[in-house]
């Protein structure tokens, strides 16, 4: 084995060991906080299970109740609703906030950190405060609009107001992620163009949206999968009500496993909604390789 | 770096001086130490608490540590996990409604009768009805503590301006839903304050009770045969209760802690809640806080009896699988239990009727006020119908939890509400009851 070894392959083993040992701890950690888990949750999908043990193998069973199941259904559509009612806030109102920032430049860091400030909250402390604010006899919303509107018990209100609070949470890191993009636009860009006599929106058009596209693209995947991934600001500031219309795919899952003791079924759930998920990112990519 | 090293100096010392100071100890006093979680918060946390230490300091071969969980839902789910891989405590509270699922799951340890003997725990001497809801298939599983019925506190200054007292300022008797919707509204009519505050807001679980108490008087069944049999008069039950709401006697989707103050603050002529809000008006009375005299009655007879809506709190070892229990633990366990019950006086003034009857049949828990006004109602108390699914925050109270208050704010007719109700909760009822 040793003896033939090129140079360049020599090389290449010597520096394997560095490399695999660098690699190591992450691989170690994917291994076993990611991959086993979710190859475990697929098993565990194809299988009748409680909290703690596994009692049957049922092949497809919990698939076959799964798309039978309009409880799974609606709450896959409160998500999509969800999704739908903070990705593009999140990155419209993120891109205005970071072209802002980026035009002053005397309170630029302080208005920077006004802006994230709310992103470095706990969702327990932003929950906490957007409760206090959407409170029905003694929150500033109702303060501010009249009336005694109890907007986290309304059907029509519940997810658009988790939203409102989720955008104003969170609009700072696409913000962050924007204004990067936009330091990256070369200067000599702008000031060739204001040669040519382009001002105000022409140089935003003409400029800065075509460079800031990929980014742009970037943010709203990320988005898109973070929206999806919503639980904790509809499980404690609705817990899924009024009756389930703020219930999304993820709090249905621990409905599922920890309330009703069905960890299969809630396998299953997971594994379906992961699937749902791969696909619209795929989907988004796409569409957004097309845009650009 | 000076102030680093200092600090490493005294944790050096203080690793030091508990490695060398254990042992010590030890030898001086070696206490049997009890680990027990309970789900008990608020007065009846506090309440545990005191009991807990007066019974550590009433003898030193065993010592009781208490650790309170966040109540329902959490606290099952790692009572549960905990149990089923050997790591969960000595001793837990449980609700007597989650027996089914507890013991049908495998998560408690069964106390058998010789060890009953042993520690003087006679099932005499708890009430019958308390005693079977501790046992499953023939085993006991928990020692009760108490029942916490659902009942109807009023408020005697707006009650008395509605003409709904008797001479002696005692609420006159109420029959019937016509009688107690007409007190309601007589409040409401001739005080302008609330004839009625009750949790109402999503979440809520006082619909569930109430209705499960409703049913209960006109002996509608819940399930039969594996279905859910309650058919009309559910329906009629819960558009009865949404009526008071949606006509305006009470306000509509109050949470837990704005329907309670609510009434202490003067604003409701009744509440319908459970017993376990007594320790609250009693210390308001006690500190001249509360702005009026109440008085408390168990829930009216609206049909062919006074059924009312009860769970209670009772002792269980959990499994812990692959760990059983050590003996003296177990001597320990059963002793801080015997302790309880027979100091469970103390637990009484929680507003909880004591489930040991040598306690609760005494002259001083007869004499207990305002227990003693409710006392009736322990006679006719109904515990959710026994099943896996069933019981407090198990999962069909939390469906109905998400439902019938929907009903109660008029977002949904009252059919629509047991409509959506049945169909998540049916697919409880054709499970198997889960194994942990």
């Amino acid at each position: 084995m040793e003896t033939t070894l090129t140079p360049a392959a020599k090389k290449r083993r010597a520096e394997g060991l560095p490399a695999a040992l660098l690699l190591a701890p992450f691989s170690a950690a994917f291994l076993l906080f990611f991959l086993v888990p979710a190859l475990y949750t697929f098993y565990m999908s194809l299988t009748e299970s409680s909290l703690t043990r596994t009692s049957a193998f049922v092949g497809l069973a919990n698939y076959a109740t799964l798309v039978q199941d309009p409880s799974f259904w609606s709450s896959l559509w409160n998500t999509f609703y969800f999704a739908l009612l903070t990705v593009i806030p999140l990155t419209a109102i993120g891109l205005v906030m970071a072209l802002l920032v980026n035009r002053f430049v005397r309170f630029q860091s302080w208005l920077q950190g006004a802006f994230f400030l709310p992103y470095v909250l706990p969702i327990s402390v932003m929950t906490l405060i957007a409760d206090w604010m959407l409170q029905p006899s003694s929150g500033v919303i109702n303060h501010l609009v009249g009336g005694q509107h109890a907007w986290l018990s309304d059907v029509h209100w519940a997810l658009p107001a988790v939203a409102i609070g989720t955008v104003w949470w969170t609009v700072g890191f696409n913000m962050l992620m924007l204004l990067a993009g936009l330091r990256n636009i070369p200067n000599e860009l702008y000031e060739a163009a204001a040669l040519d006599g382009a001002r105000g929106f022409t140089l935003f058009r003409s400029i800065t949206w075509p460079a800031l596209k990929p980014v742009l693209g970037t943010a709203l995947l990320i988005q898109l999968i973070a929206s999806l991934k919503v639980f904790g600001q509809t499980y404690i500031l609705t817990s899924g009500g009024p009756y389930n219309t703020s219930r999304v795919t993820l709090h249905y899952m621990y409905e599922t496993a920890f309330t009703q003791s069905d960890a299969g079924y809630a396998a299953a759930v997971a594994m379906a909604f992961m699937a749902v998920v791969i696909a619209l990112s795929l989907l988004a990519r796409a569409a957004g390789r097309r845009g650009a | 770096m000076a102030q680093r090293r200092r600090f490493i100096g005294a944790s050096l010392a203080l690793g030091a001086g508990s490695t060398l100071g254990l042992p010590l100890l030890a030898r001086a006093q070696a206490p049997v130490e009890i680990r027990m979680w309970t789900l008990l918060s608020g007065g009846d946390g506090a309440r545990m608490r005191a009991l807990v230490d007066d019974f550590n300091t009433s003898q030193h071969a065993v010592r009781v540590t208490s650790t309170t969980l966040k109540w329902g839902e959490p606290f099952y789910t790692k009572l549960i996990t905990s149990s089923v891989v050997g790591a969960g405590p000595d001793l837990a509270t449980i609700h007597l409604s989650r027996l089914p699922n507890l013991a049908g799951g495998g998560v408690l340890r069964p106390i058998a009768d010789a060890e009953l003997a042993a520690a003087g725990l006679r099932g005499s001497d708890y009430f019958p009805r308390q005693w079977d809801k501790s046992r499953y298939e023939g085993r006991n599983y928990a020692i009760p503590l108490d029942m916490h019925p659902l009942v109807l506190y009023y408020n005697k200054a707006l009650a008395g301006k509605a003409g709904l007292l008797d001479g002696a300022g005692k609420l006159r008797p109420i029959v019937g839903y016509e009688a107690l919707t007409a007190a309601f509204a007589g409040v409401k009519e001739r005080t302008g304050k609330a004839g009625l505050a009750m949790e109402a807001s999503q979440g809520s679980y006082a619909i569930w009770r109430l209705w499960l108490s409703l049913l209960n008087q006109r002996k509608a069944t819940l399930i039969e045969n594996g279905r859910f049999a309650y058919g009309r008069a559910g329906v009629e039950e819960l558009a009865k209760v949404s009526a008071w709401f949606t006509r305006g006697y009470g306000p509509a989707g109050l949470d837990y802690p704005a329907s309670t103050s609510q009434f202490m603050g003067g604003g409701a002529g009744f509440m319908l809640n459970g017993v376990w809000e007594v320790p609250e008006l009693v210390r308001a009375t006690r500190q001249k806080t509360l702005g009026f005299e109440y008085g408390i009655v168990p829930l009216p007879r609206l049909y062919q009896d006074a059924s009312c809506w009860t769970d209670s709190h009772a002792f269980a070892m959990p499994a812990n699988e692959g760990k059983p229990i050590a003996p003296d633990k177990l001597r320990g366990v059963l002793a801080f239990m015997a302790y309880v019950s027979r100091h469970s006086m103390g637990w009484a003034e929680g507003g909880h009727v004591p489930a040991y009857r040598p306690v609760a049949e005494s002259a001083a828990a007869r004499a207990l006020m305002p227990n003693a006004l409710y006392a009736a109602a322990a006679g006719n108390v109904v515990y959710d119908p026994d099943g896996w699914y069933m019981g407090a925050a198990g999962p069909v109270e939390a469906m109905a939890s998400k439902f019938m208050p929907g009903a109660l704010s008029g977002q949904l007719t009252p059919a629509e509400a047991l409509d959506m109700f049945e169909k998540e909760a049916s697919r409880l009822l054709r499970k198997r009851p889960p194994r942990y």
